[in-house]
């Protein structure tokens, strides 16, 4: 518990204004984008670094929880305050502290959201590539600490990709500065890699030295209608390995596919088994020329139509297709359980009729969509959790899917992260002594077990 | 010494057949590419993951010093046993396990060579990015342990971009597997960020799986010479800083040119203050139309000559000469010392600089080579190490260098390493809290130093 003692040296260390104990507003941080909810005692708001490290000593000092937080849009429960203690709200570190054009690097601070660095370094001909579904309010920090992805994954990278060098606060308070300014540096260990998807276990994220590329300049948008997945996913890897490299390579099923028919000004017969979106984008000549060579990929081939979007309208058109899965679900079932493995490419066929089967077997509705080119798939499935035997089945089902992405020689999370929900099922992919280096590493950064406790790992175990 | 127990151990293991400690032998595995050297008491050639393992087994309970080696290229010291003990040496687990070019990843032992690795992958039309100067004999485990660059990581990055999954055997013996073949993959921590470029004082990599990648369908390179320096580096940071992200982008000057013409007799254009090899590769139309921007920049910093190569053969001719540099520079003087500092691409200019001033400065003979595109600078030094005038004059040049590349937000190594010969630099681009991290770190996974001790931290 926190006395009072405690909020009174928070409130000598971040201000009065920032830091909150006020029921309605510890709600407000209680929960992620899994909707499971833990109360924490206080809600602080550091707006620096120095502040940050002075937290973390308190907090050893006094051992209480803290868990760093940025939007709360973590699919995974990592934000969650599992055991209490102090939330650590990035929202007052959120500068832009730099934007280096010559070497194309932006130095920001944690609470940047997503959306708004790419708006500013836009407008100096330059992109910053990672680009998650929630970009609109998710933050850089939240990004890192996930190593989140997105659909531009496939030509890009994810976010480990993007970033060079990290201003870290260990649990002790001490201020580490990982990486450099340079493309390469093999100046000790990599710890900025380390860092990156350590999901606010490791330490806490207080500048990020990101890296920028040269804005796109032209950009060309496909919407590819095909009667078999299997002929699908297979035009998937001929596409990439003809020299084609799209910024977007996104497939829906078609389950997916029956819940957004009729969000479409153009619906696909109801043949269609599968759906890609593709996108181009680079230099002119580069775009131009790769559309002539998938549109020959596509020639004559009778399970497949592709369209090509000619006017801005028509490219919203067919991202209306892909944004509409998500919210649409819901009128399917009232409850969903999300889940992004990844397989590799030529596997996506195996796990999609594994899910079928999954569906048909447990009485689920089972859809699923996500990032082709990269084998990361989006698997949803829906149900009423009201329903004891679904919410039996659910379990059961996703049980299920982890094995078998694991014997696909997959992973359970593509980008999501592992947190607190997937946390259970981490043996079903790593050994038990490389999980044991693992803790033996978060017990070294975090000998009292203060920063972020109860993630990652299976609570058994521990 | 080994004691006689250890040793009976150690055969036990390996048979004696693989097991070595004649003088004779020992010597071939007493040094690397740089200066030092030292005899370790064994040499081991273990041929599988089980092997590895129960000889840790057995150096960890009579705490045994360690060293993996590959093809001891290393040019800082990395495979050489300072404090005796052990080598372990990879060359007998040098097999390709399996290629999927659908999936687009390679799984092989440590002991493959990279140019092995390259050949066996070039008739399916794919190829594993990371090229250093060394890959016709330098081996894929020690790339990854040192996290080895070359001149296309410009466009591609470095080894740790390319590794998928590793198996590794931790300082007890256990051993541990992480990663996946997935390229997003977020389950847990990424071990292999840090086991990757940790030079073998971590844990013994015994297996891994690497990304590979479709070869571009053309590449188109450029032979470029300036009569100033100073355009020449400046047409670099001009080129990043215009969006073009060439494969590579190399640059010589003067003292190196000449070094390779005398050797290679080529016709290389000595004349040139600055050289510049480009290259870019993709699809054709795109690469025509980079090569049109860039010669416009080239010619906007008065480029004096501009020599296209299309077909394969001239492309291989003017890279052949560039991947010989290092061996020839060795013959101008008894010992070379080249680093590989690193600073941000817009510094180029100025970095190429400092180092002409420093060596001129102290009257030594030397020059610089980069990796220019990605600020990789290798400047080095010739000279001769029993000249102990000549040598202090040389370190103390080269610490100006590190001091110089560090004020620039440069750091000491971008692809090289640390090993024996950079630790006493670490704090000019690290502070302390970083370090005593880094060393925190080494003592929580190899409690007794016992994997290659003396080396990183
Ligand atoms: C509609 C929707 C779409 C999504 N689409 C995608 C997608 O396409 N790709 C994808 O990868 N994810 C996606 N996500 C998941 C989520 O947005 C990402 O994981 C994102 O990176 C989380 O950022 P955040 O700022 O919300 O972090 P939070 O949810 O607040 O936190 C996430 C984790 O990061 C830690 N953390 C936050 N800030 C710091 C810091 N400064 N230092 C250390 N640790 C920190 C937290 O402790 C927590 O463990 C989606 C989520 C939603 C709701
Ligand atoms: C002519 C020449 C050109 C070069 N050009 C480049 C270049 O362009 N770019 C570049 O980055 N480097 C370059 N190098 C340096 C060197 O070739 C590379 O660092 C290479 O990666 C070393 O590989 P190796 O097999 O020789 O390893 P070694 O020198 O044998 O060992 C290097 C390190 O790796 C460790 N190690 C080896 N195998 C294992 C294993 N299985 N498990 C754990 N640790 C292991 C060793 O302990 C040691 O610390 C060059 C060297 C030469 C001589």
């Amino acid at each position: 518990m926190m006395d009072s003692n405690i909020i009174k040296k928070l409130e000598e260390i971040v201000g009065k204004d920032s830091l909150t104990t006020r029921e309605e507003d510890l709600h407000c941080y209680s929960f992620d984008g899994t909707g499971k909810a833990y109360l924490p005692e206080v809600v602080a708001y550091p707006q620096n670094t120095e502040q940050v490290s002075n937290i973390m000593k308190l907090a050893n000092e006094y051992n209480f929880a803290v868990v760093p937080r940025g939007a709360g849009s973590g699919m995974t429960g990592g934000a969650v305050p599992l055991k209490g203690g102090l939330v650590m709200a990035m929202s007052k570190l959120n500068r832009i502290l730099e934007i280096d054009v010559d070497n194309q690097i932006a130095v920001v601070e944690p609470g940047v959201v997503t959306g708004d660095l790419q708006k500013e370094v836009k407008k100096v001909g330059l992109s910053y590539p990672p680009d998650p579904a929630s970009l609109k309010y998710c933050t850089i920090g939240g990004n890192a600490a996930e190593c989140a992805g997105g659909p531009s994954a496939v030509k890009y990278g994810v976010t480990k990709d993007f970033i060079l060098g990290l201003e870290v606060v260990l649990p002790s308070g001490e201020i580490l500065h990982t990486g450099a300014r340079t493309e390469k540096s093999v100046t000790g260990y990599d710890l900025t890699r380390l860092f990156v998807g350590s999901e606010g276990t490791l330490g806490i994220i207080t500048k990020i030295f990101a890296r920028l590329l040269p804005l796109p300049v032209h950009k060309e948008t496909f919407l590819v209608e095909s009667t078999s997945l299997k002929a699908a996913t297979e035009m998937v890897a001929k596409i990439l390995n003809a020299n084609i490299t799209p910024r977007t390579l996104e497939y829906m099923d078609k389950t997916a596919i029956s819940i957004v028919r009729d969000k479409l000004t153009n619906p696909p017969p109801e043949t269609v088994e599968a759906m890609l979106l593709i996108e181009l984008d680079g230099e002119e000549t580069a775009v131009l020329a790769q559309t002539e060579r998938m549109k020959a990929l596509f020639a004559g081939l009778e399970d497949f139509t592709i369209k090509h979007a000619q006017t801005e309208e028509e490219v919203n058109d067919m991202w209306q297709a892909r944004r509409s899965i998500s919210p649409s679900t819901f009128n399917l079932r009232p409850n969903k359980i999300s889940e992004d493995v990844a397989v590799p490419r030529s596997r996506i066929p195996e796990l999609v009729e594994y899910t079928e089967k999954l569906a048909k077997e447990y009485g689920l509705i089972i859809l699923t969509f996500g990032h082709a080119g990269d084998g990361n798939i989006h698997v949803n499935m829906m149900l009423d959790r009201s329903d004891i035997k679904q919410a039996m089945a659910g379990k059961k089902a996703v049980d299920l899917l982890f094995k078998h992405a694991v014997k696909l020689q997959g992973t359970l999370s593509g980008e999501h992260g592992i947190g607190i929900s997937k946390a259970p099922y981490l043996t079903f992919e790593l050994d038990e002594t490389t999980i044991k280096v693992m803790k033996s590493l978060k017990q070294l950064f975090d000998p009292n077990n203060i920063l972020n406790p109860g993630k990652i790992f299976p609570q058994t175990a521990e | 010494m080994l004691s006689k127990t250890a040793k009976e151990q150690l055969i036990a293991i390996t048979g004696k057949d693989r097991f070595s400690d004649a003088v004779e032998i020992l010597t071939c595995y007493s040094y690397d590419s740089f200066l030092e050297e030292a005899m370790p008491e064994a040499v081991l050639f273990p041929v599988s993951t089980k092997e590895v393992s129960e000889i840790l087994q057995v150096a960890s309970a009579h705490k045994i010093p360690v060293t993996a080696r590959g093809a001891g290229t290393s040019v800082c010291g990395a495979p050489i046993a300072v404090n005796q003990g052990i080598v372990l040496c990879f060359t007998k687990m040098d097999k390709i396990i399996e290629i999927n070019t659908p999936d687009r990843y390679a799984i092989v032992q440590p002991g493959v060579i990279n140019g092995e690795l390259q050949r066996a992958l070039a008739p399916e039309g794919f190829f594993f990015p990371p090229d250093p100067g060394s890959m016709n004999f330098s081996t894929i485990g020690g790339n990854v342990a040192l996290n080895a660059g070359g001149p296309r990581c410009l466009k591609y990055g470095v080894t740790v971009d390319y590794v998928l999954s590793m198996e590794v055997v931790l300082a007890s013996g256990e051993v541990i597997r992480f990663g996946s073949r997935n390229i997003k993959d977020v389950t847990g921590y990424k071990l292999s960020a840090l086991f990757c470029g940790s030079e073998g004082t971590l844990g013994i990599i015994t297996e891994l799986t690497l990304r590979v990648v479709p070869c571009p369908e053309t590449a188109q390179t450029l032979m470029v010479t300036f009569d100033e320096l100073d355009n020449t580096a400046k047409s670099v940071s001009d080129i990043i800083g215009s969006g073009i992200l060439p494969v590579a982008i190399e640059l010589v000057d003067k003292v190196g040119m000449n070094a390779l013409e005398n050797a290679l007799h080529q016709d290389l254009p000595t004349e040139a203050a600055g050289t510049l090899l480009i290259e870019v590769d993709g699809i054709k139309e795109s690469c025509e139309r980079e090569i049109e921007k860039i010669t416009d920049i080239l010619k906007k910093n008065h480029a004096v000559s501009i020599i296209k190569a299309t077909e394969e053969a001239d492309r291989n001719r003017l890279w052949a000469a560039r991947r010989a540099a290092y061996g020839v520079f060795a013959k101008i003087a008894p010992d070379i010392l080249s680093e590989d500092v690193t600073v941000p691409v817009s510094k180029v200019p100025e970095m190429v600089r400092s180092i002409n001033s420093t060596i001129g400065k102290y009257k030594l003979k030397g020059g610089v080579l980069a990796h220019a595109g990605d600020g990789n600078m290798h400047p080095f030094i010739c000279a001769d190490r029993n000249d102990k005038e000549e040598w202090a004059k040389v370190e103390a040049a080269f610490k100006e260098i590190f001091t110089d590349a560090a004020a620039l937000h440069g750091t000491l190594s971008g692809e090289h390493g640390i090993g024996l010969a950079k630790t006493q630099f670490l704090p000019l681009v690290m502070d302390e809290a970083s370090r005593k991290f880094l060393t925190t770190i080494k003592r929580a996974v190899d409690p007794d130093n016992i994997l290659n001790p003396g080396k990183l931290v």
